[in-house]
């Protein structure tokens, strides 16, 4: 009996210990202390093959992981505007074939010295040059040989793809080759125009085709169907080069090129398309691999042109491109990739390794091999992988997060791997100044895998802007890693509710972020609170030359600066002098009846939001009853009846290929320009953060005087604040993220090719805005866009603008520069608030309730949040 | 059932070993120790209450004196605060109001059809139905709701069909209703089965020596049915009034952080003050209604135990 007890005895104690000890076994730091862990760890998990330069061995706890890839900027005194092809020749020489933007000539440059100084060594024959077509692809043998698929206007046919051989001193000859007729038209973004804007953007080009600058996009287009993520779901940009890029153009390259149609003014338009070249690989010295539109690859024999294999890929195989890895040809279609052997044109057995890699690593831009084929290289945003054919693994080389391949901006378009620890890459990148970027990564082995500070940066949406500036940031500092995270993305889920108090949770816990992107997030309550550090130092330390009443929009009367506004937007109206005078005040432009007829009503109640809430707040902080009713009664006698038949439309016009625009996109100016235009509104209102602004003066031209101004509001002078940035005050190194902060702020950041609003600083913002990217350069012709509306057929010209891509005059500069001084309040940015008028006010419009019971719902619901 | 009859004889046992200790010094310690062992089989419990709620209790406690987030000692501040608020005076006549209706209307409802159900051959099947709502996820709770009860739900359309003019029912006082019918609906099975079996617990005999009396059927109900039920009143009063605070999440999913102010709970409001680093008005609020809860479950406690003639709740 008595050991009995004692037995019990024991065993509850072992039971207490066993529960003590997996408590104090559970607890694991996740601070920037164990980033040496971390890297660690992520540097064995990439280095899962020997020799590879991310096997960087840890040497044991404790040790920090070493070696990681760094990235520069090649080129030396050459300024490639395009980059068709790179080659490492049997000699080590580095070939290059693209395009000189100071020579404005296309040719075939030698590096001796790996990509840093560049030797033309000859230019393409002038005949591939001239008026009657253009080359738009091109591709580099080993042998230093080049062949190039030129589109030239044939009379009955359109446009037809030739191809071209040059040897290796330039000496072109014509490859018999004549591209079979396409089975299927492929449904692919690449030609999908409607994808790059809310308007369908059909590109005419005056004359010759060999313009520096660019048709295609509006500076907006390629946030909207180019997104990484949004490409990975079906909108992947096939990467081709364009030669007609310019600065601020779609970083995939893709514009449409194909058959040309002479119109009746004379302009050549550059859509629609029968069988063409959409990619070009040079398979050893006789052979070459053509991708045609309708997804087949042909192997193409180049002394005879005889077509050797033909590579079949249906619509339903959804083939989105095709590489060259030595002498297999890599096919990756919507999910998975295919490998067949060149030698005997059939299909390898498919690998898992391969079939997981469109879901691990992203879809591939561009791929390189070392030897001929038994290992391939692969670029995604994601980074540099490798993977040995027949292998049970492949190994991320290279972290794509630490240098410019996760910049949204920079899209790869061409991998040369020069050896194991040092590759070239061509990119297209908007914020280069000839809109390409080569850049040359080698492996360090003396530089830690991973950076040794951390910061992390958080924001509700994922912002693009704040991604290409992160991306800039860490090229530039390589002490430092950029963690950043967002709350919500698509299918996780999260609303902005649960998303704040996990933040909450987490900064209170002391693993909060850094540097907080404020957009979204209530500021003022967050300054009261305590939660954000001042800034003003920051400021002070900027040095740039800022709108100081922008910049200081967070500004309180002791000095202390809790958020800075690296943009801003404006809030502006366009119509013509029947609906609006510059500079008029609210109640005069709501008179006009039917001034805001036929817009979406909960668009119009967002879009006066801007102008009119910072009004509403009384200094005892409830809302003033009157102004809202006010607000609510004047917006319904603006905008007339509702139409309910009107609802579908406005449906259709607020996505773009089922995508939904973001908040942004919305309630933007540029959204409703060609609306304007074709009178199926009487005014434009929105919110403008730079665009196009020839069209503004196009659209003007249109309209009876028309002309742009401040939105009147019950609130004057009123800008809308953007990536407001704030600094927490639980962060743990907050020199570092003042330095991130002051980044942001600097010219460097400022001028980067942002649609998230205007810089705050004076000369970028001039930069936006002066369309110095349409400077014709020696010997050119300016380029003209013509855009036509979704809702209007395309051949219906009465719906279209034209307008030429010109500089903007002094004068119109001084005027937006004005504008933008006069703002001197920023909009009230409270989301609650906004949702409760915008909810109410839209039935207001619609006739579903009067202004004053709208007025009481609204109070009701933002009382108890104010009284909160 | 978890009812049963005080257990005096045990502390008298104890009395009698304290006076048997004095006499024989061996006895006493054997049987200390034995006493000792008991409270060790309580310390796992004790020390998980402990943990994960008397010292985070203690720290509300405490930040209920200091700043939100920068932890500097306000005293009182932060009460005054809270008693100032109008939001906070809301949402407690919100919850007060709700719970006033909604437990005693569930408890009456619940024990008329326990006792209709309890006589009726199909009883257990038609308690398995009752407690159906309960296995619902609170989202398609939800997700029913918002087809239901939106100004253009399905509620609506049918009420047109039958010729009367619907509501915009989440928008509208009339939200608390279907708040408060959400929450009957979904707790009336839950305690039709706590009342059934408390009817189960009352012994037949007592009732066949009524009937041998002369009682009829309403008698036999209010005076030895009722009488009988008692334990299982407090039982299922505190778990009703538990359960009231869990309508939350309905209410959160279809309306969000700010629904119409007649459904306006404290939930909302603690919920909204934790989003915007509230903590100084969260502590000293919580602290205010534990206060309250803790004196209200006295009261009951206290009110019960002169009522329970020597009967009284064993946990």
């Amino acid at each position: 009996m008595k050991n009995w007890k004692w037995k019990r005895m024991i065993g509850i104690w072992m039971v207490l210990a066993v529960l003590c000890g997996s408590l104090g076994c559970s607890g694991k730091g996740a601070g920037i202390g164990n980033l040496a862990d971390s890297a660690a760890e992520s540097s064995g998990a990439n280095g899962g093959d020997s020799g590879s330069p991310g096997d960087a061995d840890n040497g044991g706890s404790g040790e920090k992981a070493m070696g990681r890839f760094l990235e520069e900027e090649v080129g030396g005194s050459t300024l490639f505007c395009n980059i068709f092809d790179m080659k490492k020749m049997e000699d080590g020489t580095v070939r290059l074939l693209g395009e000189d933007a100071d020579k404005n000539c296309m040719g075939v440059w030698d590096s001796k010295d790996a990509g840093k100084d560049w030797e033309l060594a000859f230019e393409i024959p002038r005949e591939l040059e001239g008026k009657e077509g253009y080359v738009d692809y091109a591709a580099l043998s080993a042998g230093g040989q080049a062949v190039m698929a030129y589109n030239q206007a044939a009379e009955g046919k359109g446009v037809v793809s030739v191809l071209y051989l040059l040897d290796k001193e330039g000496n072109a000859s014509r490859i018999p080759f004549e591209m079979p007729a396409a089975k299927d038209m492929p449904v692919n973004g690449a030609f999908d125009s409607s994808v790059y804007s809310s308007t369908s953007v059909d590109v005419y080009m005056d004359g010759e085709p060999e313009g520096g600058g660019s048709g295609g996009t509006d500076g907006e287009g390629q946030e909207e169907g180019k997104e990484p993520e949004e490409s990975a779901a079906g909108e992947e940009p096939s990467g081709n080069q364009e030669s007609r890029n310019g600065a601020e153009e779609d970083p995939s390259g893709d514009q449409e090129s194909g058959n040309g149609e002479e119109e009746g003014n004379g302009l050549q338009k550059l859509s629609g398309a029968s069988n063409l070249i959409l990619g070009l690989s040079c398979l050893g010295e006789n052979q070459v691999l053509v991708k045609g539109i309708g997804g087949q690859v042909y192997q193409v024999d180049v002394s005879d042109g005889s077509i050797k294999q033909t590579y079949e890929f249906g619509e339903e195989s959804g083939l989105r491109e095709s590489f060259l890895a030595g002498d297999k040809l890599v096919c990756q279609t919507d999910t998975e990739v295919l490998v067949y052997d060149t030698a005997t044109g059939e299909q390898q057995p498919k690998e898992d390794v391969l079939q997981k890699s469109i879901a691990e690593s992203g879809y591939f831009r561009a791929v390189d091999s070392l030897d001929s084929g038994k290992e391939m290289y692969w670029l995604t945003n994601k980074g540099l992988y490798h993977y040995t054919f027949g292998g049970s693994v492949m190994e991320q080389v290279m972290d794509g997060s630490l240098n410019s391949l996760a910049n949204p901006s920079f899209y790869v378009m061409k991998l040369l791997m020069l050896d194991e620890k040092n590759l070239l890459v061509a990119a297209n990148d908007s914020n280069s100044l000839t809109g390409v970027t080569l850049a040359k990564f080698s492996y360090s082995a003396d530089t830690p895998a991973r950076p040794e500070k951390e910061l992390k940066v958080y924001s509700l949406n994922d912002s693009r802007e704040m991604r290409q500036a992160i991306s800039r940031y860490q090229k530039e500092h390589t002490d430092v890693y950029v963690n950043y995270e967002v709350a919500l993305s698509d299918g996780n889920g999260m609303t902005v509710s649960d998303a704040l108090k996990t933040l909450t949770t987490e900064v209170m816990a002391g693993k909060g972020p850094d540097v907080l992107l404020l957009d979204g997030m209530p500021v003022e309550t967050y300054a009261e609170k305590g939660i954000l550090r001042d800034l003003s130092a920051v400021a002070a330390k900027a040095g740039g030359n800022y709108f100081e009443n922008i910049l200081n929009a967070y500004k309180d009367g002791q000095g202390v600066m809790c958020a800075i506004p690296a943009r801003f937007l404006m809030p502006l109206v366009h119509a013509g002098s029947a609906y609006y005078t510059p500079g008029e005040g609210f109640d005069s432009f709501m008179e006009r009846k039917d001034a805001l007829v036929n817009m979406d009503p909960d668009n119009v109640v967002e879009k006066f939001w801007y102008t009119c809430g910072a009004a509403w707040k009384k200094e005892d902080g409830t809302l003033d009853k009157e102004k809202v009713t006010d607000f609510l009664t004047k917006l319904k006698n603006a905008y007339g009846e509702y139409e309910a038949s009107q609802e579908e439309g406005m449906e259709v016009s607020m996505t773009i290929e089922g995508q939904e625009l973001n908040e942004l996109k919305r309630v933007s100016l540029d959204y409703g320009e060609l609306d304007l235009a074709a009178q199926k509104i009487n005014t434009n209102i929105g919110l403008y953060g730079g665009g196009d602004y020839g069209m503004m003066r196009a659209v003007s031209e249109k309209l009876e005087e028309g002309d742009f101004g401040s939105m009147p509001g019950q609130a004057e002078g009123i800008f809308v604040p953007s990536l407001v940035l704030g600094i927490s005050s639980k962060s743990t190194q907050p020199e570092v993220a003042e330095a991130f902060v002051g980044y942001l702020l600097s010219q460097d950041a400022q001028k980067l090719a942002m649609s998230g609003g205007f810089p705050v600083e004076r000369d970028a913002f001039r930069g936006t805005i002066d369309g110095h990217e349409y400077e014709p350069k020696e010997g050119q012709e300016n380029l003209s866009m013509t855009m036509v509306g979704v809702g209007g057929n395309s051949e219906d010209v009465s719906e279209a603008i034209s307008y030429e891509m010109v500089p903007a005059t002094e004068e119109e500069i001084k005027k937006l520069t004005d504008l933008a001084e006069s703002l001197e309040n920023p909009a009230l940015m409270d989301d609650v608030i906004k949702e409760a008028v915008v909810e109410q006010g839209e039935k207001v419009l619609k006739g579903e309730l009067e202004p004053q019971a709208a007025v009481d719902a609204i109070m009701q619901k933002v009382n108890i949040y104010l009284a909160e | 059932m978890g009812w049963r009859k005080k257990r005096a004889p045990r502390k008298f046992y104890g009395r009698q070993n304290a006076q048997a200790g004095q006499k024989t010094p061996a006895a006493a310690g054997k049987k200390g120790i034995k006493r000792y062992c008991g409270l060790l089989w309580v310390m796992p419990s004790f020390l998980g209450v402990l943990l994960f709620y008397l010292l985070p209790y203690g720290d509300v406690v405490r930040r209920s004196f200091l700043g939100a987030v920068d932890n500097r000692f306000v005293g009182l501040e932060n009460y005054r605060t809270v008693f100032g608020n109008t939001a906070f005076w809301l949402a407690v006549k919100n919850t007060l109001c709700f719970t006033a209706v909604c437990i005693p209307v569930l408890i009456l409802l619940a024990l008329g059809c326990a006792a209709i159900l309890f006589r009726s051959r199909y009883g257990g099947l038609i308690k398995s139905a009752f407690l159906m709502p309960m296995a619902l996820p609170a989202v398609s709770v939800a997700l029913m709701w918002r087809l239901l009860f939106h100004s253009q739900g399905l509620l609506n359309q049918w009420l047109t069909h039958l010729g009367i003019v619907g509501s915009d029912w989440m928008n509208t006082g009339q939200a608390f209703w279907v708040l408060v019918f959400s929450y009957i609906w979904k707790n009336l099975g839950y305690d039709i089965v706590l009342w059934m079996a408390g009817l189960a617990g009352i012994s037949e005999h007592i009732y066949e020596a009524a009937r041998v009396d002369g009682a009829g059927e309403w008698q036999c109900f209010v005076k030895i049915t009722l009488p009988n039920l008692k334990p299982s009143l407090y039982t299922i009063t505190v778990l009703s009034f538990l359960n009231s605070f869990k309508v939350f999440r309905e209410s959160y999913l279809v309306a969000g952080d700010y629904p119409h102010e007649s459904i306006y709970m404290m939930q909302h409001l603690f919920n909204n003050w934790f989003r915007g680093y509230s903590f100084d008005k969260m502590a000293a609020a919580a602290v205010l209604e534990s206060i309250v809860l803790l004196l209200l479950i006295l009261m009951l406690q206290k009110a019960w135990d002169k009522k329970g003639d020597g009967i009284r709740y064993a946990p």
